[in-house]
């Protein structure tokens, strides 16, 4: 069929332009954007038109049928049957003239026709004659063109009303068919629309979602970003990311046509992306040509004639231009420019969200780092509950480095494990304390110790979210240890120094060291011999621990004897591996001896006696604990010289009181028979008793080595001399009072019992006497004592005023003289009074 | 050591090895209505003990050389001759359970007063 050769446009000058009439509607620009709009000009030959003309040709009887559809310029034929040329220009048109009928046009005889008479395929080949056309009319009622039928013979009569009215039917079945074509390519272009679409989407995810794994790889993002856009927008040629540098813009990542020029820079004033970026607006150029912001020379090398330009951000500031371009003139749309801005945006958020995790990632590892290089330990604990709900255990979730070393474990192993797992024995308040703060969300300050671990800890836990918290902690292990061997000297101090036996002072010494140390058993033993054996004191164990009081032979327990014979301390901290102890560690294990320190007391620079603790189990003794220990033994030692001291003086005191006495007895006794020839005997007696009192006085104060005397003590010691103390009523505080005070008051009372007993109420049965003594506050405090007598005969003054007696009670206490003498008729009342401080002993 | 009176008054025997406290001692029996047997050493006690037996009271210091002496003699009268009385005196303070029963322990120095009743009671 000739009717697939496809005419193109303007390249078939088979017909010179003959300017002869042109009817007006032919121009008329509705109608040809009518005929546009069917995009059907100078397109193939379809079966569809070619059967319509085939079939009007043999409904009308003629040789050549034609589709023609008028242009501008010419007539095109998009389907013939019987005429070779596809079109031709508007001179040989009969069809033009069609345009203005409302019907069918018919030309009996062209040549007979002046419309037609000179038309060139009337007058020439291939001399056509007659000549029916249909309007193609759209529904709009435009006429665009003409199904015609044509024959070489006139025919007068026309075509038969049959004919006309196939011709009309076939016309609108022209229309039909290019309505027709023209929705399907409308359907069509539509697809290719949804398809560009989603090949954008597709692309601008693949892109984001490379994006989202090159995490701050600013080369790698940009070259997702560029690939991808071109990959969604086709018409793009060549794409380049150009970072800005100053005042200048340089290619970073090209692609497509751009890839040579990697690098290349341009200043911002010579391109349409340094106008987009210092604009800071997306920039669609058609034509890079007329384009004022571009420099000509680079259109040629970079191959540029059309592109879009989009800023790309990061935070506020112009990161640099996304770019696409073609060497085509106008290939980008909008809606490209829309999508170009899209990648830009993914990628300013992409850096964005890059920048934000480079920083939490470097924020992580400040902090890691500084978790693992902190000094205190740290840890994350999970708290365990049973099926009730209440924490019974937590797990360690994480430990720094530093919380291996303060616990002496490996961190690894304990992530995930129970902490009554991990470390065996744990005190519970390790668990219950953190639990509390898990529940009540406080947090606590600690100081405790894992008794296992032999270590104190000083910190702080504090919740976390959830079930989870957190401790910081240090170990005090030696501050705690410092301040309790501190005040277990402080204890050991007043122990020793209120106690008067050296069998209590090393009793307490002993249990206070074995608490200090936290040791298994302490004891002090007295050293026999050269060495050879010790005297074990009872001692304090630690429970379940035996006692080891008694004797025991040094070497049943190995080579000790050595630093203890020169005095220095033994300290092992392994029984079984001590060079001293490791040939038979038998003996020291079966009283419980692990490990041991024998600490000397020495007397005169020789070992006497020594300090003994023993653990359980092998210890390293610190050199802080030995001194510790050197310190109780020297402390024990002054305390037991003091001791010893005391009772030595006590043994002095004693020694003298009792030679004293004798001594007395003596003097009585010389008295008494230089005086045998004296027949009253009375005055005898009376200093016999004198003496008697004096000594009474005396054995109350070796009560307190002379130094002072209790007065009520003083009191009743003369007094009971002289009659049952139930004649006597003693009223007063019991004031310690100086030695000479009591010898004095001594000597009163005597006389004044003596004289009671020969005249007042003690020579009466049921005469008594009431003794009371107070202190009176004021500028010189004073002592006022009461001599009251009753129940006794009635008393008068005794007339001789020279006697010993009387003399000494006039001199009152301690020689004052102040002495007030009533003689009542009920019984003497007699008043003395002295200085507080005369009498008075400030005991300490 | 008189024994010419017949009318035989209680016989105390005084063992202090201090010449001048015997004097004392001596004086202290004799106003007691007693005959004092003096003697001056444990041992001449004992022998004494030994040979006669009309000593009712033994009133002995329990200060004497050898610092326990005293007592000593005084636990084994009680174990020997049952029914002697015994006096003693001391200087130095004494522990009432180690004296042996009916035994009265007075101090130093002297109260003329409770040692001669303490004798008149034994003596009677």
């Amino acid at each position: 069929m000739t009717g697939f050769v496809v005419c193109a446009k303007g390249t078939n000058n088979l017909y010179p332009m003959v300017s002869s009439s042109v009817p007006p509607l032919v121009l008329d620009p509705q109608r040809l954007a009518a005929l546009d709009g069917f995009d059907i000009l100078d397109t193939p030959a379809e079966e569809g038109f070619d059967d319509l003309v085939n079939l009007a040709a043999l409904a009308c009887g003629v040789p050549v049928a034609l589709v023609s559809l008028v242009d501008r310029d010419r007539q095109w034929f998009k389907a013939r049957v019987g005429f070779p040329p596809c079109e031709t220009d508007l001179n040989s048109s009969v069809c033009k003239f069609v345009l203005a009928e409302p019907d069918i046009l018919q030309v009996p005889d062209l040549l007979a026709d002046p419309r037609t008479a000179a038309n060139p395929l009337v007058t020439g080949e291939p001399f056509i004659r007659f000549y029916a056309g249909a309007p193609l009319r759209t529904q709009d009622g435009i006429t665009i063109g003409s199904l015609c039928v044509i024959d070489q013979q006139p025919r007068p009569e026309g075509l038969t009303p049959a004919q006309q009215d196939a011709l009309r039917r076939a016309a609108r079945q022209v229309m039909t068919q290019l309505d027709m074509r023209r929705a399907i390519q409308q359907r069509d272009a539509l697809r290719v629309d949804e398809t560009g679409a989603f090949r954008a989407r597709e692309a601008l995810r693949d892109t984001q979602a490379a994006l989202a794994i090159v995490d701050g790889d600013l080369p790698a993002a940009l070259r997702h970003v560029v690939t991808g856009a071109m990959r969604a927008i086709p018409a793009a040629e060549g794409g380049v990311v150009e970072l800005l540098d100053g005042a200048q813009l340089v290619y970073h990542t090209p692609a497509g046509t751009l890839a040579p020029h990697a690098g290349l820079r341009l200043s911002l004033t010579d391109s349409l992306a340094g106008h987009c970026a210092t604009t800071r607006t997306p920039q669609r150029m058609d034509d890079a040509l007329t384009n004022p912001h571009v420099r000509r020379d680079l259109c040629d090398q970079l191959k540029l004639r059309s592109a879009i330009a989009v800023p790309v951000l990061r935070g506020d500031t112009v990161l640099g231009v996304l770019k696409l371009q073609s060497s085509q003139v106008a290939a980008f749309t909008d809606a490209d420019l829309a999508l170009l801005g899209l990648f830009a945006g993914a990628t300013t958020a992409s850096l964005a969200e890059s920048e934000a995790r480079a920083q939490t990632r470097s924020q992580a590892i400040y902090w890691r780092g500084l978790f693992d290089r902190l000094s205190e330990g740290f840890m994350i604990g999970e708290v365990v509950r049973d099926t009730a709900g209440q924490i019974t255990d937590w797990q360690f979730v994480e430990v720094n480095p530093a919380w291996g070393t303060l616990l002496g474990l490996e961190p690894a192993t304990a992530i995930g494990r129970s902490v009554r797992d991990v470390i065996p024995g744990v005190e519970e308040e390790w668990i219950s304390e953190f639990a509390q703060v898990v529940e009540t969300g406080e947090a606590i300050t600690f100081v405790r110790e894992v008794q296992t671990l032999r270590r104190w800890y000083e910190g702080r836990a504090f919740k976390l979210d959830g079930d989870r918290f957190g401790t910081i902690f240090l170990d005090v292990t030696q501050r705690v240890g410092a301040e309790l061997r501190r005040n277990a000297l402080l204890q050991l101090g007043d122990g020793l120094r209120d106690l008067t036996t050296t069998a209590d002072m090393t009793r307490a010494a002993a249990e206070i060291v074995g608490r200090t140390l936290g040791a298994t058993r302490a004891g002090f033993g007295r050293i026999i011999g050269d060495v050879e054996e010790i005297d074990v004191e009872p001692d304090w164990t630690a429970p379940g621990q035996v006692s080891i009081a008694g004797r025991h032979r040094f070497d049943a327990y190995g080579d000790l004897r050595t630093p203890l014979r020169q005095g220095e301390p033994l300290a092992i901290n392994d029984v079984t591996t001590d060079p001293r102890t490791a040939a038979d560690p038998a003996a020291l294990q079966a009283i419980g001896v692990g490990a041991l320190v024998n600490m000397p007391v020495r007397e005169r620079g020789r070992a006497v006696a020594m300090f003994i603790v023993h653990d359980v189990h092998p210890r390293v003794w610190t050199a802080e604990e030995l001194g510790f220990l050197r310190n109780v033994a020297d402390r024990l030692e002054a305390g037991v010289a003091r001791v010893r001291a005391e009772e030595l003086q006590g043994v002095l005191n004693h020694e003298l009181a009792h030679r004293l006495k004798n001594t007395l007895a003596i003097v009585q006794s010389i008295a008494s028979s230089t005086l045998r020839n004296v027949t009253e005997r009375e005055p005898v007696e009376a200093f016999e008793r004198r003496v008697l009192a004096l000594s009474r006085a005396h054995d109350v104060l070796m009560h307190k080595s002379w130094t002072a005397a209790k007065m009520r003590h003083v009191m009743e010691s003369v007094l009971a001399m002289q009659a049952d103390m139930d004649r006597f009523a003693l009223d007063g505080p019991d004031l310690d009072i100086s030695p000479q005070a009591a010898l004095s008051l001594s000597l009163l009372l005597h006389e004044l019992a003596t004289n009671a007993l020969k005249y007042g109420a003690l020579s009466a049965r049921t005469g008594k006497v009431r003794i009371a003594w107070r202190t009176e506050e004021g500028k010189a405090p004073t002592l006022v004592l009461d001599w009251s007598e009753s129940g006794g005969p009635a008393v008068t003054p005794p007339s001789n005023r020279g006697g010993f007696g009387s003399k000494l009670i006039r001199m009152g206490l301690v020689g004052t003289r102040v002495a007030d003498l009533r003689y009542d008729p009920v019984g003497l009342q007699a008043e003395f009074r002295a200085p507080l401080a005369d009498v008075q002993v400030q005991v300490h | 050591m008189g024994q010419s009176s017949p009318p035989a008054l209680p016989r105390v025997l005084i063992v202090e090895d201090d010449p001048i406290l015997m004097i004392a001692l001596v004086e202290f029996v004799e106003n007691s209505g007693c005959e004092p047997v003096e003697a001056s050493t444990i041992v001449e006690a004992i022998q004494i003990l030994e040979t006669r037996t009309d000593i009712r009271t033994v009133f002995t210091d329990l200060d004497m050389r050898g610092s326990t002496a005293g007592m000593e003699l005084a636990l084994l009268i009680r174990d020997r001759w049952p029914p002697i009385e015994l006096l003693m005196i001391s200087s130095r303070p004494w522990d009432e359970a180690q004296i042996p029963s009916r035994g009265v322990v007075l101090g130093k120095p002297f109260d003329r007063r409770k040692i001669e009743a303490t004798l008149r009671r034994f003596a009677a």
